[in-house]
């Protein structure tokens, strides 16, 4: 080899030019390779910044806004107005062991959070012990005070109040949660799981309450409460198409704020737990069943000329006639006599399984755990068809009442009682009566309003139809004379009822403007009037001359009306 | 001119360089803008659901009559004053001058005025023919 290159001594020259040549060539290879690289990346990077839409750019950026997390869902009423919140508030708390003067820190914490006892602070400030609680839940004012105070030691920790911005309103229906968030009552305690499910804290429960008509109806019980100094009232609007509750009210009530030393009597939800005998408002339920079966028609009549003496009972009239009575009349002028013998004709086993249908005799489905049972005999003799035709010896839930009277109302469907918005859609629900019966309780309802009993719920426009209810409270076995429970159930308008409006005072007394009368038709009664009057309106029912022909036939059958009262 | 290749490259890159630290402390910047922004529009969120308690705690019904009873003293209306038809609405009588009594007043308002007792007996028919008031009202209104 090393001859060769001895040898080939020039031709090495040559070689070499070559060699570096080739590397240079190889180089230039390389580089044009790599340029053409970058080149192609060069033109990718403007086409995708001239080709992408500004849109997509920002698309791919995601922003994450923290969502606000609460521990509880809101409620809200049908309207999306609030009715039960969850706030975030601050609780005070301290370290005792980093206060050097405790006596002053107390003096100046008192100054700002005037409700706490100045001994009570300097005590658990001078504790020495590593924490504190101070206060529970304050308002930011409050805290932004005590931050003012610039003391190290106080510190706050984050929690979350329940706040209820409508107060008493709807109080029995929402119920109202413990220290910890958890439901105790109504709807809180009912949908607890639901509303603490973590993953639906951002959805509303959106009930069927409609704070404004909830507000109307408070309203007027209220100031009858007030002014016939009754113990206690309650009240409700249901819609008759869907069951659903658009205001209950029970009073004596109470604010869901704050729950301490509310009484159980003020707790006691008086339109679903509550189950009262309620008078002449079941009398609709037995002409409904008669009239459904066949068993009377319109122009039946029963004599009502003297009381009945049934057992070691007598049945008498509140409104006594003397005479004999149509159908239609013993309605109107709510005669117990004629009910009576009606329901003897319909007999004790149809009158049992009608009240069943219509949900009488089971607690109301209402989404509330306070939820009371009816009240019926277990052994139903002769005598207790007749009194229950009449609304006696049967204790029911006013939620219950509402329920069948919007079933008696509406063509005959029975529409389970819901404290749940629906969508509004009208389905399901069990055909009851027909919608031929549904019609002339429809007509028996604006009959008793028009010319019997119920004149004071007529709320001139609105085509009232209703029944006054007036029974006698049970007290030690008996009855007690001179404690009522005043009702009435009115249903508008009567031509296409929408919504069914129940008013119930308990032990009412008699004013001067009621000449001492106390029953129903008197004090409760222009309580639905007046609910009507206002709600009408906010629910989009226009006031409207009546068609008379709609009652014109079965109004025939009533005379003497003028001298009723 | 290699040299000058080199140097040019070696500008470049100092420039690219440069440029590239800007633009990464603009993006920093403006992410921390757009984290101040979410955290932001996290508490007006909070904020909105305050406002939105305490918009339903003034506004409940309660203290909306209050204030319309202040401000307003409107009487609720009768059903014979609401019309289903706009074509119905009449046009008002050209002889009438000012109307005495237009029957929308409540009646506490009403009478503070000290008008003269037509005016005011009118004003009671009203409210017994609307049935709004309660029972004390009326009796009073038979009363006169």
């Amino acid at each position: 080899m090393s001859v060769a290159y001895s040898y080939h001594s020039p031709v090495l020259e040559g070689e070499r030019k070559t060699a570096l040549e080739i590397a240079r060539g190889r180089l230039t290879v390389a580089v044009l390779l790599f340029l053409l690289g970058f080149a192609i990346m060069a033109a990718r990077t403007i086409e995708l910044g001239i080709s992408t839409t500004a849109e997509k750019q920002v698309a791919t950026r995601t922003i994450e806004v923290p969502p606000v997390k609460v521990a509880r869902a809101d409620i809200v009423d049908r309207n999306g107005e609030i009715l039960a919140t969850n706030l975030e508030t601050s609780s005070l708390y301290a370290n005792p062991s980093e206060i050097k003067n405790p006596k002053l820190a107390a003096a100046k914490l008192v100054s700002v959070l005037p409700d706490l006892s100045l001994a009570d602070v300097e005590e658990k400030l001078s504790s020495g012990r590593k924490f504190v609680w101070l206060k529970r839940k304050l308002t930011p004012r409050e805290k932004w005070q005590v931050n003012a105070l610039g003391i190290p030691a106080f510190a706050f920790q984050d929690e979350e109040e329940r706040v209820y911005p409508h107060g008493r309103l709807a109080a029995h229906a929402l119920g109202f949660v413990d220290v910890d968030g958890k439901g105790l009552a109504g709807v809180e305690h009912f949908f607890n799981d639901r509303l603490d499910d973590p993953d639906r804290t951002t959805e509303p429960v959106k009930l069927s309450i409609d704070v404004r008509v909830q507000y109307a109806l408070a309203d007027e019980l209220e100031a009858a409460k007030n002014a016939y100094q009754a113990v206690g009232a309650a009240g409700l609007v249901m819609d008759v198409n869907t069951g659903e509750v658009l205001a209950m009210v029970s009073l004596p009530d109470y604010d869901p704020n704050n729950v301490t030393g509310v009484s159980a009597d003020e707790r006691f939800n008086r339109v679903s737990q509550g189950v009262y005998e309620l008078g002449s408002t079941m009398k609709t339920f037995t002409f409904a069943a008669a009239l459904d079966d066949g068993v009377v028609t319109m122009n039946d009549g029963y004599d009502a000329s003297k009381p009945l003496h049934v057992a070691r009972f007598t049945i008498h009239d509140d409104h006594p006639r003397n005479r004999f009575l149509s159908v239609p009349e013993i309605f109107v002028y709510s005669s117990n006599i004629g009910t009576a013998q009606m329901a003897l004709d319909l007999g004790t086993e149809r009158q049992q399984a009608f009240l069943s249908k219509v949900g009488l005799l089971q607690p109301s489905t209402l989404e509330l755990s306070e939820v009371g049972a009816p009240i019926y005999p277990a052994q139903w003799h002769k005598i207790s068809t007749m009194t229950i035709s009449y609304g006696h010896g049967i204790a029911v839930s006013p939620v219950q009442l509402a329920t069948g009277i919007s079933a008696m109302v509406n063509g005959g469907r029975l529409m389970p009682a819901t404290l749940i918005h629906t969508s509004g859609l009208h389905h399901g629900g069990r055909q009851v009566i027909s919608p031929a019966t549904s019609r002339k309780i429809r007509q028996l309802l604006r009959l008793t309003v028009m010319k019997g009993t119920g004149g004071r719920a007529n709320a001139i426009g609105y085509r009232v139809g209703g029944k006054t209810g007036t029974a006698e409270k049970a007290e030690n076995g008996g009855y007690a004379r001179h404690s009522l429970i005043s009702s009435f159930v009115g249903a508008y308008p009567m031509d296409d009822p929408r919504y069914v409006v129940f008013a119930l005072l308990d032990e009412p007394h008699g004013t001067k403007e009621t000449f001492g009368y106390k029953t129903g038709g008197w004090v409760a009664a222009p309580v639905v009037k007046n609910v009507i009057l206002r709600t009408a309106p906010l629910l989009g029912i226009a006031p409207r001359k009546e068609d008379e022909g709609l009652y014109q036939k079965t109004s025939l059958l009533i005379h003497d009306y003028k001298h009723h009262r | 001119m290699r040299r000058l290749v080199t140097a040019f490259a070696a500008v470049t890159a100092l420039i690219s360089g440069a440029a590239v630290l800007k633009l990464k402390l603009v993006v920093q910047d403006k992410a921390d803008q757009v984290q101040a922004l979410a955290d932001k529009i996290h508490d007006d969120q909070e904020a909105i659901r305050v406002l939105d308690a305490e918009w339903a705690y003034l506004t409940t019904p309660r203290a909306l009559e209050n204030q319309s009873a202040k401000f307003l003293a409107l009487m609720p209306p009768r059903a014979s004053q609401v019309l289903t038809n706009p074509d119905v609405i009449p046009f008002r009588p050209r002889s009438a001058g000012e109307v005495e009594d237009p029957g929308v007043l409540l009646p506490s308002r009403e009478t503070k005025k000290d008008k003269p007792s037509s005016a005011q007996s009118g004003l009671q028919a009203t409210s017994q023919e609307a049935g709004v008031r309660k029972p004390q009202t009326n009796q009073k209104g038979q009363a006169l």
